[in-house]
């Protein structure tokens, strides 16, 4: 019993972090209909933004630290929107994607080039004690950074729940989501909507990977496969889909805790996309998405 | 009645048997100069080695094609295809088929690849049967979603599989393919994809993509079109993996996942949509463009080569800012269009 309390705060960990990038993938998505493969690389760039600055400042703490290279990575989003995204908005769909995913081997290679292949870790600016008398009521480890991690993210989420539900912005978003093309004639700047999604989503992401290099590791190369598995929590949750996405999260990451700690960690991959084609044939426009229209 | 006069340039069954003798003969001429140790003074064994790996790729990304280009999905898993079709000709060739070494050394080759071949096409087609009939349900990124999903399945399925070296790959396949080989696939590939995207095949699957529910009133079986296309692709694909397999003479998992899925991505996009001449264009210009970065660049200084893997997707980054449906986009060289019709 205790092993499963303890698998599963590690999976809400994992979780909190997939769904930090999984909202990236499910608000752009909303907003353009574009899967934007660089988001993964996005998430790794915030990582080494959060390395780089530990590692120059030594003096800053987590709480300054975070926001700035959260802020670094918005501005490297909504750049990639401006460069290299803006201009394909109205050309076929397919050639936004390849760009996308030019952007992100470009990251990729940059960073590479820029800091080395090497897997690095930011030093720990979280405290590592555990909490007393958790541990004492659950009968597991728990330390604070865990549960710093898992919470900050939950209240980053419920943040951008307000914005996405109870500001204008939030309403122009989701208006866009709705019919791009109708939004700009009441009087919307398009524009400006879809460049602070993409600053939104590229901050959540930098999060993450600030949070990820605290409680695991960074490599040039990390996106592609964290990148996908958010993705793919995304899709299971339904993008575009802010609980979607979260709910997605927290079930893929539970899955492949619990594959690796009663299974075995090589079939990780295989149960994981293996739930997902069984929960996409049974919903096939996810849990909490929008059934795909069907025009008759 | 009167009969509609034959029009003079209508293909006849001439043309498929031509186009077969013709690639058979230069494949028996390549190997013939290959064994007497003509082509390597010919082509400098690197240039023969990059036109091979072109030759796979064109196989490759001429079959997604058919998926992404004239079916209109965007299937995102061809690698797994290729992976399925490669480790089915490196079992059949290493474990059960004799060692070439064996066999007579010209037609000893030969009776190896085709059943090895035979065998990649019929997996990697039983692959995408079963991607194919997963995906009726789902349309649009959900459609990708699943491709892409059975992509790391299978890799993680032959991960696990120790009887083929799980994850450390699979070492001692037979090198029964080289640059003749891989020639004459790549040829009566684009010969076969060419004549299915003209035949009615092709009309069916451009009217999916073009309006799949106009399509379904017209009497066209869309799930049908939708498994016939996908099980074409995925043969092909093993095509490639089969050839790759007894090419490299050793595979890994690995390198079936993702990244070759992207990379196939990457040069069909470059390419074009719906257009051989795209999928042919898009992997020459691929290559071409990786080695003369690498040697411009090398010449300046070793180090900077590296920096080709920043700038060739800026490269990519550009042509799609400029071209956006890709080199060769829905347009056809003259010799791969057809016939009678300009």
């Amino acid at each position: 019993m205790e092993t499963v309390v303890q698998q599963l705060l590690n999976a809400a960990q994992l979780g909190a972090v997939y769904a930090l990038i999984a909202l990236g993938y499910s608000m752009v998505y909303g907003v353009i209909r574009l899967i934007n493969f660089a988001h993964g690389d996005i998430f790794m760039v915030g990582g080494f933004a959060g390395l780089l600055l530990a590692l120059r400042f030594t003096w800053m703490p987590l709480w300054a630290l975070m926001p700035l290279a959260m802020l670094l990575t918005a501005l490297l989003g909504v750049a990639i929107e401006r460069v290299a995204y803006r201009r394909l908005r109205q050309a076929q769909r397919m050639s936004l994607v390849i760009t996308a995913l030019g952007v992100g081997i470009f990251l990729e290679n940059l960073v590479r080039l820029g800091v080395g292949p090497e897997t690095r870790q930011i030093p720990s600016r979280m405290p590592t004690t555990p909490v007393a008398w958790l541990q004492d009521a659950l009968g597991v480890s728990v330390t604070w950074d865990k549960l710093l991690i898992i919470f900050v993210s939950l209240a980053l989420m419920a943040l951008l729940w307000a914005v996405v539900h109870r500001t204008l912005l939030g309403t122009a978003m989701r208006a866009v989501a709705d019919d791009k093309d109708v939004v700009p004639l009441m009087g919307v700047n398009l524009n400006r909507v879809i460049a602070v999604t993409f600053a939104i989503g590229s901050a959540l992401a930098a999060a993450g990977g600030v949070f990820f290099g605290q409680a695991y590791s960074l490599d040039p190369y990390m996106g592609i496969d964290l990148g996908w598995k958010a993705f793919i929590a995304a899709v299971i949750g339904g993008i575009g889909s802010i609980e979607g996405a979260v709910l997605g999260s927290f079930l893929l990451a539970g899955v492949e805790v619990l594959t690796v700690a009663y299974l075995s960690s090589n079939l990780k991959n295989g149960i994981a996309f293996g739930l997902l084609i069984l929960l996409l044939l049974i919903w096939p426009s996810g849990l909490l998405g929008r059934p795909a229209s069907k025009k008759v | 009645m009167l009969a509609p006069p034959p029009s003079p340039r209508a293909p006849g069954p001439w043309a498929l048997r031509g186009l077969v003798l013709g690639t058979l003969a230069l494949a028996v001429a390549l190997q013939l100069m290959t064994e007497a140790g003509i082509l390597p003074e010919v082509l400098n064994p690197y240039y023969l080695h990059l036109l091979t790996v072109v030759g796979m790729n064109i196989i490759l990304v001429a079959s997604l094609n058919l998926l992404n280009g004239y079916l209109g999905e965007f299937a995102l898993g061809h690698a797994g295809f290729m992976g399925v079709g490669a480790y089915a000709a490196a079992l059949l060739a290493a474990r059960v088929l004799p060692p070439p070494s064996s066999l007579p050394p010209f037609l000893g080759p030969l009776l190896l690849l085709l059943p090895t071949l035979a065998a990649a096409m019929a997996a990697a087609a039983a692959a995408g049967y079963l991607v194919g009939r997963a995906t009726f349900k789902t349309v649009g990124d959900y459609l990708s979603i699943i491709t892409l999903g059975f992509n790391m399945i299978i890799v993680n399925v032959i991960q696990n599989i120790d009887a083929v070296g799980g994850p450390r790959g699979f070492t001692g396949i037979p090198r029964n393919t080289g640059f003749a080989a891989v020639a004459a696939c790549t040829l009566l590939t684009l010969a076969v994809l060419r004549a299915l995207v003209q035949s009615s095949y092709g009309r069916v699957w451009l009217s999916i993509r073009e309006n799949p529910l106009a399509a379904e009133v017209m009497g066209v079986d869309v799930n049908r079109a939708k498994l016939q296309a996908f099980t074409i692709a995925a043969a092909f694909a093993g095509l490639a993996g089969g050839l790759w397999a007894q090419y490299q003479q050793f595979i890994t998992p690995r390198s079936f996942d993702y990244i070759k899925t992207t990379e196939i991505l990457v040069m069909l996009y470059l390419g074009g949509m719906a257009s051989l001449s795209g999928s042919i264009l898009g992997v020459v210009a691929y290559t071409l463009m990786m080695e003369l970065l690498r040697n411009l660049l090398g010449a300046f200084a070793p180090q900077l080569a590296e920096w080709r893997m920043i700038l060739s997707p800026l490269i990519l980054i550009l042509v799609m800012l400029t071209r956006p449906s890709g080199l060769m986009g829905h347009r056809e060289w003259r010799w791969l269009r057809p016939r009678g019709r300009s």
